[in-house]
């Protein structure tokens, strides 16, 4: 891998072709991405990209693959300057590529990248473009991709989706971030920003700090919601003038201020990406109405109400598998395992699994909750909940679920029609909990009241 | 419950059609005075305070009492309503409660 240091000929990036493979080019890793798994149609396997700038400044996107992601990965560091050879060149997939440049380069094992050792390392400082988030219905749609800053309303629990392409499940975290246009959009992070910095950010919210995010993408159906991608940069307080006149803005207007959502009436439906939490507004005697809803493929709404009767000698929760969160079978005796890591453990995550009737103004559903949104509304995990339950003679633990009832909350719920023993039922699972923000639920009844009037 | 002397639900504009009667409001405290306050009504009108205020004050107040002109209430309780309020929300509600649907109210 490592070359001789005999003087070489080295191109310029601008000069490469793919029809002459006999070149040098020593350029600076500007940036690098994570090492990625894939699985597909042609197979499985590893991949990662870097982006390359040599001194003209013209930039290429080079990718790795499986024995070459391996070698390459730990020897590319950013900001470090290497001598590669021995690459190939194609024509740029604009899909996976956003690099300005026709070409895209591929490195096999028998590529050569050996580091310039007498060279600076210069990290390059992440350069933005801000859009204000008033801006953004300009983007809606394109494949432009978008800076934005702005300071933390509010940071999501970590949700689980199921991707479509390949049946994988990832977590997602939703942020809503406003500026001093008094607008505000929802961000949502993908891994493993949801996990990573999401979580960081769940931590400090209260601080409303402020967040500069490099490479979004705009999306939306009526609504604009922004989406990370693998490139996606987000920096948390950054030292820079724009973040500076922003706190600023926020300590004497903005932490009064009433934001609206860009782009968005209260009426407004969105189905896949992020939902406002007005949309599909039903009450809960609407969906128990109407077995045959999400008949076809489930449905979704949004609801106001309260947990009303929570069976206490249930079993709220099960022994999952700390990796991949299955419920492990219990070898008395002798531990757990798991169907789908095949291992065994001896230390096991318990995870809520409730059913639990709710009650609005109108009517009263029996509903499943899961994990987080269980943990929202019972206001404690379910290993605490666990010791309560074995403490004494578990007058905490009934304490604990009487506090929980009659909560009001607003919920994204799911729906879709079961049957049981030849019996139509409904099955309701929540899927978001939400916190009741009185001032905006007091003008979508006014709203609501308005257009019955008239 | 005593529901022998309600009080009706006001805004600035609407405090003059009840002067000598029971009200109760939300507003914004402009100016603490020797016995009372100066408000501003959800509406943005003037509205002047007598009576026993609590200490600290926060930015509004609801104050329940007898409306003693149509700019002013002698107050009976004044409640610490915190430093964010949604002013709007509060008139569209002092509207309906008196326009079609007073009957709920009252």
């Amino acid at each position: 891998m490592s070359s001789t240091s005999i003087p070489r000929q080295v191109y310029l990036l601008a000069s490469l072709n793919p029809y002459q493979g006999n070149w040098t080019i020593k350029v600076r890793l500007t940036a690098k991405g994570p090492m990625r798994h894939y699985n597909n149609t042609r197979g499985e396997g590893y991949v990662f990209s870097v982006e390359l700038t040599d001194d003209d400044g013209t930039q290429i996107q080079a990718t790795m693959f499986n024995t070459a992601a391996r070698k390459f990965f730990e020897v590319f560091d950013l900001g470090k300057v290497y001598y590669i050879s021995s690459g190939y060149l194609k024509r740029a997939n604009k899909t996976y590529n956003c690099v300005d440049n026709d070409y895209e380069m591929t490195l096999n094992e028998n590529s050569q990248v050996e580091e310039a050792v007498n060279e600076p390392v210069l990290i390059p400082e992440t350069k933005f473009n801000f859009v204000p988030i008033d801006q953004l219905g300009q983007y809606l749609h394109k494949k432009e991709l978008i800076d934005v800053i702005g300071f933390i309303q509010h940071v999501s629990s970590s949700m689980s989706i199921r991707r479509k392409v390949d049946n994988e499940i990832v977590p997602k975290r939703d942020i809503t971030i406003a500026d001093d246009t008094i607008k505000s959009v929802i961000v949502s992070l993908w891994a493993p920003l949801a996990t990573g910095i999401g979580n960081k950010l769940l931590d400090m919210f209260d601080a409303s700090p402020i967040v500069a995010i490099k490479s979004l993408r705009v999306s939306g159906f009526g609504g604009i919601t922004l989406s990370t991608i693998t490139n996606t940069i987000i920096d948390i307080n950054p030292n820079s003038p724009e973040s500076h006149k922003l706190k600023t803005w926020y300590g004497s207007e903005g932490s009064t201020t009433k934001f609206e959502y860009v782009g968005s009436t209260f009426k407004t439906g969105l189905i896949n990406d992020a939902p406002s939490l007005y949309s599909d507004r039903v009450g809960l005697d609407y969906i128990t109405n109407n077995l045959s809803l999400g008949e076809a493929k489930p449905v979704y709404y949004t609801t106001r109400a309260c947990m009303s009767f929570i069976k206490t000698n249930q079993s709220m929760y099960y022994h999952a598998c700390k990796t991949c969160n299955k419920k492990l079978t219990n070898n008395v005796g002798s531990g757990y395992s798991c169907e789908m890591c095949k291992t065994t453990q001896t230390d096991s995550n318990l995870r809520y699994v409730v059913s639990a009737k709710f009650s609005d103004t109108n009517g009263e559903a029996w509903m499943s909750l899961f994990a987080d949104e269980a943990q929202t509304i019972i206001g404690c995990s379910a290993t605490e909940l666990d010791n309560m339950k074995s403490k004494d003679d578990g007058g905490a633990y009934q304490t604990q679920l009487k506090k929980a009832t009659w909560v009001p909350h607003v919920f994204r719920l799911m729906v879709a029609p079961q049957e049981y023993n030849n019996d139509k039922r409904q099955r309701i699972t929540v899927k978001i909990v939400s916190p009741v923000d009185y001032a905006a639920e007091s003008k979508f009844l006014l709203d609501d009241i308005s257009s019955t009037q008239s | 419950m005593d529901t022998s002397s309600p009080a009706v639900l006001v805004n600035g504009d609407l405090l003059r059609g009840y002067v000598g009667q029971r009200v109760r409001t939300v507003i914004q405290v402009v100016r603490p005075e020797a016995n009372g306050l100066t408000g501003r009504s959800t509406d943005e009108k003037q509205i002047v305070v007598k009576g026993q205020m609590p200490a600290p004050l926060t930015t509004f107040v609801e104050v329940i009492g007898v409306a003693d002109s149509a700019q002013s209430i002698h107050a009976e309780i004044v409640t610490n309503f915190g430093d964010s309020f949604d002013t709007s929300n509060f008139n569209q509600l002092c509207q309906l409660a008196n326009g079609e649907y007073r009957h709920l109210f009252i």
